[in-house]
């Protein structure tokens, strides 16, 4: 087995005899009423919002309380509980808080918690009965529902590979990640519930940005994953939800939209958040992460060419398959890939990352340089 | 007028309120479970089968006796048992911590439970929370005994 | 890093051709006419909204999910048509019956129905008008950091596997995640719950620490989830319907009303798939007996653990007076044994008999008043 206790509890005789003795007799230790902790007396600031993490955050037990380096506490341990020896190490890989930490990253969870949603009884799906979308149209939002579904759960895997990495002491990063991994699910399940409701059933895998999503799975550490996930690929979700939002050609599309865009844009607070505090409080880290940029924006590039996803978001823009449409679908999804590259680079400027926005640090803002002047010749603002 | 405990028409009462509280019901979430409530009085029982689907109390009916085969579980206890609860529920508004489902079941000392398979068991679990606040919906009609 | 991209896209000419290509309107749709199947999904019961089972569809369905999944290990969505080069993401559960239960998809869609909040779920309140005395907040406290270090364990489970589970059990991983956030929101009501009185936390525990840790790290799923699905989270739904029981305050009812909803999902999923496991694959029941005889020493470890066991004596009985302590033990003596019968019970039902080899049906015989 994978870990053995450190004895075998029923060959354990002190250990049973004991405790046979204190339910025979009802002699209790009590050993634990002394415990070396701190008494504090949370106050609920506000009765509607209820008891919220930060009511809770008070001297040791506090995330003020918790030491860039966590050396003390490797257990299951709650943090701020006595640690007696002999608790297990229960092997945390990140035990630096400037890898993980994120400012409000408690207010993200407790608001993840408060706005769960339902894709089975949230959606109207009753109102797609008799719908009937043309066929290109059709089959053009199978397809980018196809893509969703198949990289949402990607987006399951991944933090949820780092979620038992991290130290028990940051039982709200912890949280706010379990809770990731539920909106990630439920987005794969609403996608795939929209494809095989359109009549069409899903379509094409797409393995360009199969390929760009393992790239998000096997980072080396916390901090670059959420790099290339909470601030590249779900930055460029977020966007595409927008886009789609507004393209959308049922008022059931409309509401799928708008309800995975407030998850995203949680998930991209928390990556903002975090990248701003990694360049503050770990700055050896930038040069690290610029690497991991490098690579994040190629994969994020790659994305473009891959046609399956592309061609359908600008058949889906145009409205069909004739010559008119095809141009107005690519105007629009123009615009729409500027605006990704637009918002990523604004996002790490906000952060503290100004530099990236040079073609001598990014590729990817040269390509956006080309793409904004193209654009401009061909009229199209975004 | 007071209704009777226990009767369908106790249980089809609830039901209808169940109905006419539908947000705290949905709130609560799925409810999917068929359970026996069995009542024994000087060693007679009256046996009924409730049917819960979605967010409702879809069936209620009497039988000579449950086939605990056909039920999740069963919570059988002395009428005097019940009427303590129900009017316990009558006073507070809602079963206080001594009279609720789970504590008089807990050991199964007032209020037994039993079942052919701890899945159907564990069921009890699952909806606690419907199924206690259904019964807490006594508070809104006079019951006799 | 582990995996780079097999090009630098933004210098390789084809590539931007075919960017250009294609935003110059002339599109390969290629796509179009994706060889897959054309169903329209729809609610069987509006009621109920459009459930993963009414999706169980031909190809697109879990009823279709081979034992073997021996053909996929990217992440393509069920169903749909695979082409290029598709990445191997080194899933090393593919085999249906190491995951499977036929209860998951009811229970993923019964997690999503049945949500709860602890910020505003929790009538917290009380607890300021009706303070408890000292003894019984000491002992609260105490309890509910025990109960918080059996949450991370419950949470961080699902965590160690979901990303090595194959894609194609989708709905069974979208079970897993629900149940990573039910992990996080009992490890943040247990700790709202045990500083929110002003006793600050306990003591963590050693024997159920050293217990958990081996169930955690079980080699294998099926053998990891008989510990953690059935063992532990039994475990845990009887200690939440014990408090609830003999609930100090209206917030500790509460609390243990909704845990009790999210531990019993677990169970339910782990008996479920304990069964779907030795029915397809009966040669594992000695295995997985064997297992157990090593493993179930760590039930042991949490009821026998001083930081659980006193405090539920003392909030069983109400307090720390000789009258109160004894009311407690002869509560907790009984906790004891549901918490091993119903074990036993469980298993049984699910195909694994223990009653002849379990060694905790004996020592519990043992704890008497």
């Amino acid at each position: 087995m994978g870990y053995l206790a450190t004895t075998n509890f029923f060959e354990d005789r002190e250990f049973v005899d004991k405790w046979l003795y204190t339910i025979r007799t009802g002699e209790l230790d009590l050993s634990w009423m002394k415990a070396g902790t701190e008494k504090v007396r949370p106050h609920v600031e506000n009765p509607r919002r209820g008891l919220i993490y930060r009511d809770i955050n008070l001297g040791s037990y506090g995330v003020e309380a918790i030491p860039e380096k966590v050396r003390l506490n490797r257990s299951f341990a709650p943090r701020g509980a006595e640690i007696p020896e002999g608790v297990p190490d229960a092997q945390p890989w990140v035990s630096r808080k400037s890898e993980l930490w994120a400012h409000n990253t408690d207010g993200y969870y407790e608001e993840a918690v408060t706005r769960q949603w339902n894709a089975t009884t949230d959606i109207p799906w009753d109102r797609l009965e008799g719908v009937e979308l043309p066929e290109a149209a059709g089959k053009a939002l199978s397809q980018l529902m196809t893509f969703l579904t198949e990289v949402e759960m990607i987006a399951t895997d991944t933090p949820a590979t780092w979620l038992p990495r991290l130290n028990p002491d940051f039982i709200e990063v912890k949280a706010f990640i379990a809770a990731q991994v539920m909106d990630e699910a439920r987005h794969t399940e609403v996608f795939r519930k929209r494809a095989l409701t359109t009549g069409f059933g899903l379509m094409k895998a797409s393995p360009m940005n199969e390929m760009a999503l393992k790239h998000l799975r096997d980072a080396d550490s916390f901090s670059e994953m959420s790099v290339a996930l909470h601030l590249v690929a779900e930055g460029n979700v977020l966007t595409l939800f927008r886009f789609s939002e507004y393209l959308s050609p049922t008022d059931v599309d409309k509401k799928i939209f708008r309800l995975v865009m407030q998850d995203e844009a949680r998930h991209v607070g928390y990556g903002m958040q975090h990248f701003k505090w990694v360049l503050e409080h770990f700055p050896q880290k930038r040069e690290i992460l610029h690497g991991h940029l490098d690579e994040a924006e190629n994969i994020s590039f790659a994305g473009g060419a891959a046609t399956e996803l592309t061609e359908s978001f600008i058949v889906l823009a145009g409205g069909g398959l004739k010559r008119e449409n095809i141009e107005k679908g690519v105007r629009i999804t123009t615009a729409f890939q500027l605006k990704q590259m637009q918002e990523h680079f604004e996002r790490l400027e906000k952060c503290g990352m100004p530099e990236r926005s040079s073609v001598d640090r990014s590729k990817l803002w040269a390509m956006f340089e080309m793409g904004k002047a193209a654009a401009a010749e061909a009229g199209i603002r975004f | 007028m007071a209704i009777r405990f226990p009767s369908t028409d106790y249980f089809n009462s609830l039901k209808k309120l169940m109905e006419a509280d539908q947000a705290r019901f949905r709130r609560l979430g799925f409810i999917d479970t068929t359970f026996g409530v069995s009542v024994t009085h000087n060693e007679t029982s009256r046996d009924f089968v409730l049917t819960f689907e979605v967010f409702e109390l879809k069936e209620v009916r009497e039988v000579e006796k449950i086939d605990i085969a056909q039920v999740d579980f069963v919570i059988a206890g002395d009428a005097a048992v019940w009427r303590d609860m129900l009017e316990n529920i009558r006073r507070n508004g809602e079963a206080d911590a001594q009279h609720d489902l789970n504590t008089l079941a807990h050991f199964g000392e007032a209020l037994k439970v039993s079942y052919a398979e701890p899945e159907g068991h564990d069921k009890l679990y699952r909806f606690m929370e419907s199924i206690q606040e259904f019964f807490d919906l006594t508070s809104q009609i006079e019951v006799g005994f | 890093m582990a995996f780079f991209a097999d090009k630098d896209y933004t210098q390789d000419q084809a590539v931007l051709d075919a960017i250009n290509a294609v935003m110059q309107g002339n599109l390969t749709l290629h796509w179009i006419d994706a060889n897959t199947e054309k169903v329209r999904g729809r609610a069987s019961d509006p009621r109920r909204g459009l459930t993963y089972e009414d999706l169980d569809l031909g190809s697109y369905g879990f009823s279709s999910i081979p034992e073997f999944v021996r053909d996929e290990q990217s992440m393509v969505a069920r169903g749909s048509e695979k082409w290029g080069r598709l990445p191997d993401m080194g899933y090393v559960v593919n085999r249906k019956s190491d995951v499977w239960s036929d209860n998951v998809t009811t229970l993923y869609e019964e997690a999503k129905t049945r949500r709860w909040a602890p910020a505003v779920d929790v009538p917290w309140a009380e607890l300021e008008i009706n303070p408890l005395a000292s003894d019984l907040q000491a002992a609260c406290a105490q309890l509910y950091t025990f109960l918080q270090e059996c949450a991370l364990v419950a949470l961080d489970f699902p965590a160690r596997w979901v990303p090595l589970i194959n894609q194609e059990f989708i709905e069974q991983k979208s079970f897993m995640c629900s149940q990573m956030l039910d992990g996080a929101r009992l490890l943040e009501v247990f700790r709202k719950r045990a500083l929110y009185t002003g006793a600050g936390l306990g003591r963590a525990s050693v024997t159920a620490e050293q217990g958990l840790k081996e169930w955690l790290w079980a080699d294998t799923y099926p053998q990891g989830s008989l510990a953690i699905n059935i063992l532990l989270a039994g475990f845990m739904l009887a200690a939440y319907r014990q408090v609830a029981a003999v609930a100090p305050s209206r917030v500790d009812r509460a609390i243990m009303g909704y845990a009790m909803q999210d531990a019993a999902r677990q169970v339910s999923y782990g008996t479920g798939a304990l069964r779907y496991h030795l029915e397809h694959q009966p040669a594992q029941k000695a295995a997985l007996s064997g297992y157990l005889d090593e493993a179930e020493h760590v039930m042991l470890a949490l009821v026998g653990s001083p930081e659980l066991l006193e405090p539920l004596i003392i909030i069983s009985g109400g307090g720390l007076e000789g009258a109160q302590v004894k009311s407690g033990r002869e509560s907790v003596v009984k906790f004891i044994r549901l918490v091993v019968r119903e074990y036993l019970e469980r298993v049984s039902a699910a195909g694994l008999d223990r009653r002849g080899n379990s060694r905790l049906p004996a020592i519990v015989d043992r704890v008497s008043l």
